[in-house]
């Protein structure tokens, strides 16, 4: 498994994947809805996919001597890897916008505070998407557009219903938004109940693909 | 111990069936799996690679590919006509990627080939001739210590002179190294030179699985004057020449009318057998 990850990031990784991960720092920019940065990283899921398509990736995994439902299991620990980053950079980027910035600026307009609610909401987007691309995906290896369109509607709709969220509910508006120093622990189970959603959906989308891929013929 | 048997290999597709195809390669030879495009070949060698899911059962080295599949794999070497995969990345890329699979891995050996082949590491795939890439897949599966390299249509693209230095090298591993070879081409000319058995499919269906000799000597060509001498003779996949009619017949059958016969060569055979299309079993 540890070869498999190591190839995935030696001949797999679209540039993206990685210049994406600065996306974090658009926490910075005032009025924004930040869980549009989680999507720059489903993107660069797609960038790699496409990528490995045109470099005949499956087919040279599959000739290796390794089980065939690994090879979804490197490439998906391989983007948990890098969810789990920009999670933590909006994570660290946020607070430091709140150490740093006057709490006046720390309000959004355009959706929640960059805070640990917000790296919750973000967990939840990644483990739909996730969910939906993935088994999709390896089900058909050579047809990334359609599972990935249907992906980023449901991405796209669900940061909506967030932004609908902050305005319409005193939870979202007020008790999980601002500064982390407030309503800390409401934020911190907002957290967790994100990164629970995010495990829970990755592992089924992950068993998912594994069963699917398996059955494929390359 | 041979080094690969196939035994009732079978894959369904809507518009193909891949028929029960059991054969062998025996230990030191190089086999030509044979047959018109999509008679078969790449299906038979993705499901000996288990790509494709399939029935029936598949050995290497006495180690069946559904029980022990990694160990299996880790005695192939795959050629799959030449290096398709990653054109943008370097030799030294893949080959960093590539090596940690196989614990058997022997540098020095990979670096004294990409050395006999002409090859610089810091070259990426797109850079690579058709016969260079060929030889970068060679080298990837001799360094691991395949002991049996399955190549689909490592020739087909190749010009005369590099298929030449292909079917050198495979002679040479196969004599100095005692590598065995299973080697799919549709340029049977390659065959003539190399092979020792040839195992022929035709739509989906194993029509022969035996010595290339004993194949070329079951058959003669025959030319005709005329279509009625070719017809009365029963001769086999009876088509129009340049000067006359050609057809096949067995080796050992007495022809009494004026023609002229010469040796069958496999494309003679393949051709004949084809446009007669009798599905039959050759040898």
């Amino acid at each position: 498994m540890l070869n498999l990850i190591r190839k995935e990031l030696a001949l797999c990784m679209h540039p993206t994947a990685f210049i994406f991960l600065i996306f974090a720092v658009l926490v910075f920019v005032p009025n924004y809805p930040y869980e549009v940065i989680f999507f720059f990283s489903c993107l660069s899921v797609f960038f790699c996919c496409m990528m490995g398509r045109e470099n005949g990736d499956i087919a040279f995994s599959c000739a290796l001597p390794v089980k065939k439902e690994h090879i979804p299991i490197a490439k998906m620990l391989v983007v948990f890897g890098l969810q789990g980053i920009v999670l933590l950079l909006v994570g660290i980027l946020g607070a430091v916008k709140g150490a740093v910035l006057p709490a006046e600026q720390y309000v959004n307009q355009a959706g929640i505070s960059a805070n640990l609610a917000l790296v919750g909401n973000g967990a939840v987007l990644l483990g739909v998407f996730n969910l939906i691309f993935f088994p999709r995906y390896f089900k058909s290896p050579d047809k990334i557009g359609v599972p990935f369109v249907i992906g980023a509607v449901v991405v796209f709709l669900l940061i909506g219903v967030f932004i609908v969220l902050r305005w319409a509910t005193p939870l979202y508006s007020v008790t999980l938004n601002g500064l982390n120093s407030v309503n800390t622990g409401a934020k911190a189970a907002a957290l967790t109940i994100g990164i629970v959603i995010y495990i829970a959906m990755s592992v089924i989308g992950c068993k998912l693909s594994m069963r699917r891929f398996h059955r494929i013929d390359v | 111990m041979n080094a690969l048997e196939v035994k009732g290999l079978t894959k369904v597709y809507p518009e193909f069936t891949l028929d029960k195809v059991s054969f062998c390669v025996p230990q030191g030879h190089i086999v030509g799996l044979i047959g018109r495009n999509g008679a078969g070949k790449s299906t038979t060698i993705k499901g000996i690679l288990q790509l494709i899911a399939t029935e029936g059962d598949v050995a290497v080295f006495g180690k069946n590919m559904d029980v022990d599949e990694l160990a299996a794999k880790q005695m192939i070497g795959y050629v799959g006509g030449g290096f398709r995969y990653y054109p943008m990345n370097t030799l030294v890329s893949i080959r960093k990627a590539y090596a940690p699979f196989y614990p058997a891995w022997d540098q020095g050996k990979y670096e004294r080939l990409l050395a006999q082949f002409d090859l610089s590491e810091r070259k990426k795939v797109k850079e690579l001739s058709e016969g260079m890439k060929v030889k970068f897949a060679l080298a990837l599966a001799l360094s691991h210590g395949a002991k049996l390299l399955i190549m689909d249509e490592p020739t087909s693209g190749l010009d005369p002179l590099s298929r030449e230095e292909f079917c050198d090298i495979v002679l040479q591993l196969v004599r100095e190294e005692g590598v065995s070879v299973l080697f799919s081409t549709h340029i049977t000319s390659d065959l003539m030179r190399i092979a020792d058995d040839i195992v022929y499919l035709s739509q989906g269906k194993l029509l022969a699985a035996c010595p290339l000799k004993e194949m070329l000597n079951k058959y003669k060509l025959v030319r005709f004057s005329s279509l009625a001498d070719a017809t009365a003779a029963k001769a086999i996949g009876v088509k129009a020449v340049k000067e006359g009619y050609e057809g096949l017949l067995p080796r050992d059958m007495q022809i009494s009318t004026n023609v002229t016969v010469s040796d069958a060569t496999i494309d003679h055979i393949i051709v004949h057998l084809e446009k007669a299309n009798e599905g039959e079993w050759v040898c």
